[in-house]
């Protein structure tokens, strides 16, 4: 791990994610009211805020997983490099190989530690032979800094690993699809304490090759791992912004009352 | 109820004095629990009273009294011309064989030395009806015994078999025409003597059904064959079309008015009596699309009808017990929803879905009703069917119908036949289910 920290990270310029005016509606509900974001490749965007404020609705708008819960009904423009992902030419599940996810809990498959890994490279027929595949899945695993520890045991079931190596198996089958943007759902709320920093180490390394989009509760891991900070409050994009700005100097009131716990 | 009486304890008592309100609800508990245990008993209670009452009735019809005889298969009564034609020998009816039969049973009893007042055509009442037709068929099989003295096993009548088996008695004999107490003081003797033994009999499990006068001859084997034709249909068609209907249902319909219909039509569905889906066979299958009466086909059809909505319900229950989790994971890394499902979800949901299905089957397996309305109940199956078409189409009865019939006969020999089918039928199911839960155990994983 390099030794950036977010206070002196500097931000790359190019856009990835371009949001404007999306509005999320559940039924009746009305979960997210107008957001307009600009996410940047290459960096890890937190999205903090209390429960129900709709920052993990926004974030399943990105890989349209919203599409999967009925009633759900999403409204306005997502562009990823420039495609709108709402667009009706556009396959979910296209985009989702390009857009990997990792829940809030791990959820490997109830199969071998390589096939978790594997799965997704096979349907996607990224490998044309055992040998790439075999390839691809070291490759996941080794980014998704697990691999030392299962390297002798990959046929061993997934679901056997302890909370934080099955989240980082998430990660790794996530990453296996060469997916150009991750979406982490509040990875770590799971977690222990070690297993959390393991795990925010490796996002730290992501950050590399991935557009790191993380959702979280713990305004102290969006302090830690995250180069920008988007706060929600009651389905508004209340503040979005450099993470040392927001964590020192917000400009919203309803940030700082949540920043420093008063609301929340 | 309205627990918060006056006696609120006094704060501060001691700990190791219980206060009457802990007490009145300790005694709740202990009579509540008093309650489940009296139900538990009465349901043990007449869950031993039926299997007693099963078992007492039905184990008899696993053993059949045989008489061996050694009978003389005279050429000048079986084949006069001596040239063994086989065509000439088929000419000889039942009826040229119980001269041979009579002869024997004379020599028999004239061997043993036994002083009865018996002449040889009353002696012949200890056999079966069917004694004679079993040595023309022998004899048809193999000319070349005409001639010889051939040893036979034959059925004894089913009043002998049921003084073997305490059912009949010399005063029970009394206004029976069929036997006398002589021919008991006969079959004692004979028996002692070895020539009369009531042993285990294959026949009743193999075996087809007889006429109303041989109940020592009807085997459930036949209605057994029609009831696995039938259950080969109605898993044939009902697993794969519940299943895919409930993949359909729970992974892809869109919930609106019209699958919230469904839903419910197929909960009422599961609740319809089943004579409903007999006669809706009998008007559609039989005699709308003119379907065989009485074929196994038609009543695997309405079985399969009537074990849809089971499937349905217990495959709907399954895939939902696969945790959302698996479904998102295999979107999130891009798998299409039919491949989320096939690749995870069914093989998650694969135990539930077969032990539904194993447990409908065995539901079908039972029933009797939808089967009186197209014509397997009454229908006689002493014919085995010849190959697998014949095995669909050909009329045939179903374990449950055949037993249905028994009952209803006039001979109490038939009584004992019934509670012996239902010792099949339970030894099926009991089969069934024991695979069912093998197969939740071997498939089961945990995530």
């Amino acid at each position: 791990m390099n030794d950036m920290r977010p206070m002196d990270n500097a931000v790359t310029d190019k856009t990835k994610i371009t949001a404007r005016d999306v509005h999320v509606h559940y039924g009746t509900t009305h979960a997210i009211k107008g957001v307009d974001v600009d996410i940047a490749d290459r960096t890890v965007t937190a999205f903090i805020g209390p429960s129900g404020c709709g920052k993990s609705t926004f974030l399943r708008c990105l890989n349209r997983m919203n599409d999967t819960i009925p009633g759900a009904l999403v409204t306005g423009e997502i562009r990823i490099d420039e495609a709108d992902i709402y667009d009706p030419r556009v396959d979910p599940v296209q985009l989702r190989a390009k857009v990997g996810m990792v829940f809030q809990k791990p959820n490997p498959f109830p199969k071998s530690i390589y096939d978790n890994v594997a799965y997704g490279p096979k349907i996607h027929g990224l490998a044309r032979n055992k040998a790439e595949l075999d390839e691809i899945v070291e490759k996941a695993l080794r980014r998704g800094a697990i691999w030392d520890e299962v390297k002798d045991r990959l046929h061993a079931p997934g679901t056997g690993l302890s909370g934080g190596q099955q989240q980082r198996l998430c990660i790794a089958r996530a990453v296996a699809t060469e997916p150009e943007i991750l979406l982490m759902d509040e990875p770590c709320s799971a977690l222990d304490p070690i297993a959390t920093a393991q795990v925010e180490e490796l996002i730290d390394e992501l950050r590399q090759n991935f557009t790191v989009v993380i959702v979280t509760h713990s305004m102290q891991q969006a302090a830690r791992v995250s180069q920008r900070t988007a706060f929600f409050h009651l389905g508004h994009l209340v503040e979005y912004g450099e993470t040392g700005k927001i964590f020192t100097n917000p400009e919203d009131s309803r940030t700082e009352s949540y920043i420093s716990g008063r609301i929340g | 109820m309205t627990d918060i009486s006056n006696d609120t304890p006094a704060r501060g008592g001691s700990l190791l004095v219980t206060d009457a309100r802990t007490k009145r609800r300790n005694r709740a508990e202990t009579r509540f629990k008093a309650y489940g245990i009296a139900a538990l008993a009465v349901g043990m209670a007449f869950l031993v009273a039926l299997l007693w009452a099963i078992l007492s009735n039905g184990l008899t019809a696993f053993s059949q009294t045989y008489v061996q005889l050694d009978v003389p298969l005279l050429e000048e009564k079986l084949d006069k011309d001596g040239d063994r034609d086989p065509d000439k020998i088929a000419k000889v009816s039942t009826f040229g064989y119980k001269p041979l039969i009579e002869a024997a049973l004379t020599d028999l009893v004239a061997r043993e030395g036994i002083e009865t007042e018996l002449d040889g055509k009353a002696l012949t009442k200890i056999l079966s009806d069917s004694a004679a037709a079993k040595i023309r068929d022998r004899v048809l099989a193999d000319p070349s015994l005409i001639g010889q003295t051939v040893s036979f096993d034959l059925l004894a009548s089913s009043r002998v078999d049921g003084y073997l088996k305490g059912r009949v008695s010399r005063e029970s004999l009394a206004r029976d025409k069929n036997l006398d107490a002589a021919h008991l003081d006969l079959v004692d003797t004979l028996r002692e003597a070895g020539a009369v033994e009531k042993r285990f009999n294959l026949a009743f499990i193999t075996g087809a059904d007889a006429s109303d006068s041989r109940p020592e001859q009807a085997g459930i084997g036949v209605a057994m064959l029609g009831s696995f034709f039938m259950m080969l249909v109605v898993l044939i068609l009902s697993l794969p079309i519940g299943v895919a209907a409930s993949i359909y249902l729970e992974e892809f319909a869109p919930q609106n008015r019209l699958t919230d219909l469904i839903e419910v039509n197929i909960s009422n569905l599961a609740a319809v009596p089943s004579i409903v889906f007999g006669i809706l066979g009998l008007a559609v299958f039989i005699q709308f699309m003119h379907l065989p009466q009485s074929a196994p086909l038609v009543g695997g059809l309405v079985l399969t009808l009537m074990t849809l909505p089971t499937i349905i319900i217990s495959t709907r229950a399954a895939l939902k017990s696969v945790p959302p989790s698996i479904r998102d994971a295999a979107l999130g890394v891009g798998a299409s929803r039919m491949q989320a499902v096939t690749h995870h979800v069914l093989p998650l949901a694969m135990p539930g879905i077969l032990t539904g299905t194993i447990l409908g089957l065995a539901q079908a397996l039972g029933e009797t009703a939808p089967l009186l309305l197209i014509g397997m109940v009454g229908y006689i199956a002493t014919n085995y069917p010849d190959g697998v078409a014949e095995g669909f189409l050909a009329p045939n009865s179903a374990m449950p119908a055949q037993i249905y019939e028994w009952a209803k006969r006039a001979d109490p020999a038939f009584y004992e036949r019934a509670w012996g089918g239902i010792i099949v039928l339970l030894a099926f199911l009991l089969a069934m289910n024991l695979i069912a839960v093998l197969l939740r155990r071997r498939f089961e994983r945990r995530w």
